[in-house]
């Protein structure tokens, strides 16, 4: 027979002091967890997105990002023997879109422009919107062939200023250039949501360049990407090739270690939070042993018990755990949850929305029962094998 | 004064698992503190020594990826005839590079040979070393955690693939670790190797990617910070409406921009030290509420035997301090020792082997847990000077 849990939770509001204190204890580890678990989980779903492995981009052969690749237009002209792409039903075109990568510096909103942001800025053609399919223009129009104008990423143009539709900016090389921003496109919440695009030749013009500074290829259905990867880093191509995955991968690895050092961090704060509940739970079951030795008496069994103070631990630490995740929503909300950081050699800012989902509270609630449950064992433990008679008779 | 010492001793060992598990839960907080406070003040050292050189970044004012051309350096030069506000200027080149079968990237700059060990006097290069480095073209300076991390010696000839065009192996030989130069990842080449082996391409990729007579920024070394700031405006001003116009800043906010960009790691660790002093804090707090109200009876007959309010203050005090002192010295010595005296030195991860964890952290570390443990036990004290000694003893079971 297992005892009521009307009867564990009025056990929390006996000793006040103890449960709040270790209720704060939890609060705090489980309001850091979330944020970190919601960190993690923005960058992955953002990658999520950039995971199409039938895409291909392909750089110099020895640079590490489209930033600092240079393709000169006869080499690119190599990649049309590639048997294995993809070609637009309609035209039959091969689905393969030069690209030419360079940046604009804009002030950051959540902090009233104290800081600037390397945006990227990326020269298309009409070939870019069918191999990277899910960019889609989702307000104003697209730009035009020719003209100096723009088309803004979403999430980029919520946390950098001045890249809304009518701005305008100066760009080129030497600033001289004005452009117009005249459309906003998605591309799902993945890491090109983080650029700002515009015609190639417009920009190539504006940059006094020539060469493109990356080359992304559509492969058809059923074909291995491995094979295509070894044909263009072969003889015949002699370039560099990722697919999408394995690419953003390699840029938002830097962003990686540092949310490893954060975990390790937290663990240990998970450890402390450990020892506070253990200690919490021992003085419950030192100031209940003849309690205890009642229930024992009336007939509840040993398993009941320790059962009985887990499940009170258990309380204490989902109550915790939903204030955490309270006060972590409510951190993000005066903060702000917007975030960009580095890609570890394009310079860019790589930009992102933490949002609370459902899985990261969920993770946060099952991160915070687990700690509840491992505090609580050996407490429990130790009740549930209360000397009957000897306790009875305590004073 | 013994006996006070007796009876604290007695407090703190009766309930040994409550006394081990507060230790433990105040000093798992502390350590947390004192990697934090270390990262923190090894960037902060950074930063500050970025400051004391007086040097100046001067960029291309539209992209950090946009290259300046190396005439600029003259133009920079002739605003000080005189030599003594502007010491020296190096122009620097990023190139990246990776090694062989090593897919991570480095951080490697092409400098300016001969304005180098002025601009960088904090590479403090010996004379052997400066002699190497104007002697030998191919001459090299790895920071010590790549000589670490890749086995290279000084002496050793190694072979670097750069980011940037031609993209072909470039072959150096290892002058120095900079053993005492504050960066300990970035390896400094020489430009004019980098141009030189860039001539060749020059003929295969166009003009616009820039190969030669152009740098990524200049770095200016002023005389005072009165120069500094002088000629962070007064640059910019010379180039403005040129094709190329610069963008100045002291080397300090320069580097801080890009930390800030990177995770903003000094004000996210400051966050969570701060959050784990919160929960040392509540941790100690409980356990000096339950021993209080465990000993409620004992404190009643203390004071009705005579010992005064402020004694019982004070032991419960004293307690409190003792317990977060006791954990906050295991928190901090912990990684102390750790990250000094063991194997865990050697380890060839960048954030592993620069992390310095200076004894004034400890010292930091100890002084927040007494404050933890005077926290932790105010209230338990604040009540134990207010009890009342009759409805106590009323209450004795």
């Amino acid at each position: 027979m297992a005892l009521p849990l009307k009867y564990h939770w009025r056990n929390l509001f006996v000793r006040k002091a103890t449960t709040v204190l270790t209720i704060l204890v939890i609060a705090a580890v489980i309001g850091v967890f979330t944020w970190v678990t919601g960190f993690n989980s923005a960058l992955k779903s953002s990658l999520a997105v950039a995971s199409d492995d039938r895409k291909i981009l392909v750089l110099k052969r020895g640079s590490t990002s489209e930033t600092n690749s240079a393709i000169p237009v006869d080499e690119y002209a190599k990649l049309n023997q590639l048997t294995e792409m993809a070609r637009d039903p309609n035209s039959n075109e091969p689905l393969l879109s030069p690209e030419m990568m360079t940046q604009l510096s804009r002030p950051r909103i959540r902090d009233e422009g104290k800081t600037w942001g390397n945006i990227a800025m990326r020269g298309v053609t009409d070939a870019a919107f069918k191999v990277h399919s899910n960019v889609k223009l989702i307000s104003g129009r697209q730009f035009s062939t020719g003209a100096q104008e723009l088309i803004v990423g979403a999430t980029t143009a919520r946390q950098f200023s001045g890249l809304n539709i009518g701005d305008e900016l100066q760009l080129g090389y030497s600033g001289n250039r004005e452009y117009t921003i005249v459309g906003t496109f998605s591309a799902s919440g993945g890491p090109m949501e983080s650029e700002v695009w515009g015609y190639l030749p417009s920009l190539l013009n504006s940059y006094n360049r020539t060469m493109y500074s990356s080359a992304a290829l559509r492969i058809k259905d059923g074909v291995d990407p491995e094979r295509v990867l070894k044909e263009i880093e072969g003889p015949a191509i002699q370039m560099s090739a990722w697919t999408e995955p394995a690419y953003w991968k390699a840029q938002t690895e830097n962003i990686g270690k540092y949310l490893v050092v954060t975990s390790i961090l937290v663990t240990a704060m998970a450890l402390a939070a450990i020892f506070s509940i253990a200690n919490t739970m021992f003085s419950m079951v030192a100031g209940r042993t003849r309690e205890v030795a009642m229930l024992r008496t009336i007939g509840f069994s040993q398993t009941a018990i320790l059962a009985g103070f887990v499940i009170e631990a258990v309380f204490l630490s989902v109550i915790g755990g939903i204030l955490g995740c309270i006060g972590c929503m409510a951190w993000l909300a005066e903060m702000g949850n917007t975030k960009d950081m580095f890609g570890a050699s394009s310079f860019t800012s790589l930009a992102f929305d933490i949002h609370l989902t459902a899985w990261t509270v969920g993770t946060a609630l099952a991160a915070v029962v687990i700690v509840g449950v491992v505090g609580a064992l050996v407490p429990a433990m130790r009740a549930s094998r209360v000397a009957v008679i000897s306790a009875l008779r305590e004073p | 004064m013994p006996l006070r010492v007796v009876y604290l001793y007695r407090n703190l060992t009766r309930n040994l698992s409550r006394t081990l598990l507060t230790c433990c839960a105040v000093a798992l907080p502390m350590t947390i503190y004192v990697l934090s406070m270390a990262v923190i003040k090894g960037i902060d050292r950074f930063l500050d020594n970025s400051a004391k050189q007086l040097r100046l970044v001067v960029g291309h004012k539209t992209s950090i990826i946009n290259p300046l051309p190396r005439g600029h350096r003259a133009k920079i030069e002739a605003l000080d005839p005189t030599h003594q506000r502007i010491m020296s200027i190096c122009g620097v080149r990023w190139i990246g590079g990776t090694v062989q079968n090593e897919p991570h990237p480095l951080s490697t700059l092409a400098v300016e040979p001969d304005t180098f060990a002025q601009t960088f006097s904090d590479y403090y290069l010996t004379t052997e070393e400066m002699a190497d480095w104007q002697r030998n073209r191919q001459a090299i300076i790895v920071g010590r955690a790549t000589a670490q991390r890749f086995h290279w010696n000084v002496g050793d000839r190694i072979q670097i693939n750069p980011s940037v065009p031609p993209y072909t192996p470039f072959e150096f030989k290892v002058i120095s670790t900079a053993p005492k130069a504050i960066d300990p990842i970035t390896n400094i080449c020489r430009l004019d190797y980098l141009e030189e082996l860039t001539k060749q391409a020059v003929t295969i990729v166009p003009e616009d990617w820039k190969l030669q007579g152009w740098v990524s920024f200049f770095f200016v070394k002023c005389g005072s910070q009165a120069d500094v700031d002088h000629f962070r405006v007064a640059i910019d001003a010379l180039f403005a409406h040129s094709p190329d116009e610069t963008r100045t800043q002291d080397e300090k906010t320069f580097i801080n921009e890009f930390i800030k960009q990177q995770f903003d790691l000094p004000r996210n660790l400051m966050i969570l030290a701060s959050l784990t002093v919160f929960v040392a804090i509540m941790a100690a707090a409980n356990t000096m509420s339950m021993n209080l109200r465990d000993r409620m009876n004992e404190t009643a007959i203390l004071k009705s035997l005579g010992f005064s309010g402020r004694v019982i203050f004070g032991l419960i005090q004293t307690e409190g301090l003792a317990l977060c002192l006791s954990g906050g010295l295991v928190g901090a010595l912990t990684p102390y020792v750790l990250f000094t005296y063991s194997p865990l030195r050697n380890f060839t991860v960048p954030l592993i082997q620069t992390l310095e964890i200076q004894p004034i952290v400890c010292v930091q570390a100890m002084g927040i847990a007494l404050v933890i443990g005077m926290l932790a036990s105010a209230w338990p004290a604040w009540v134990g000077l207010r009890l009342p000694v009759i409805s106590a003893l009323r209450n004795l079971e």
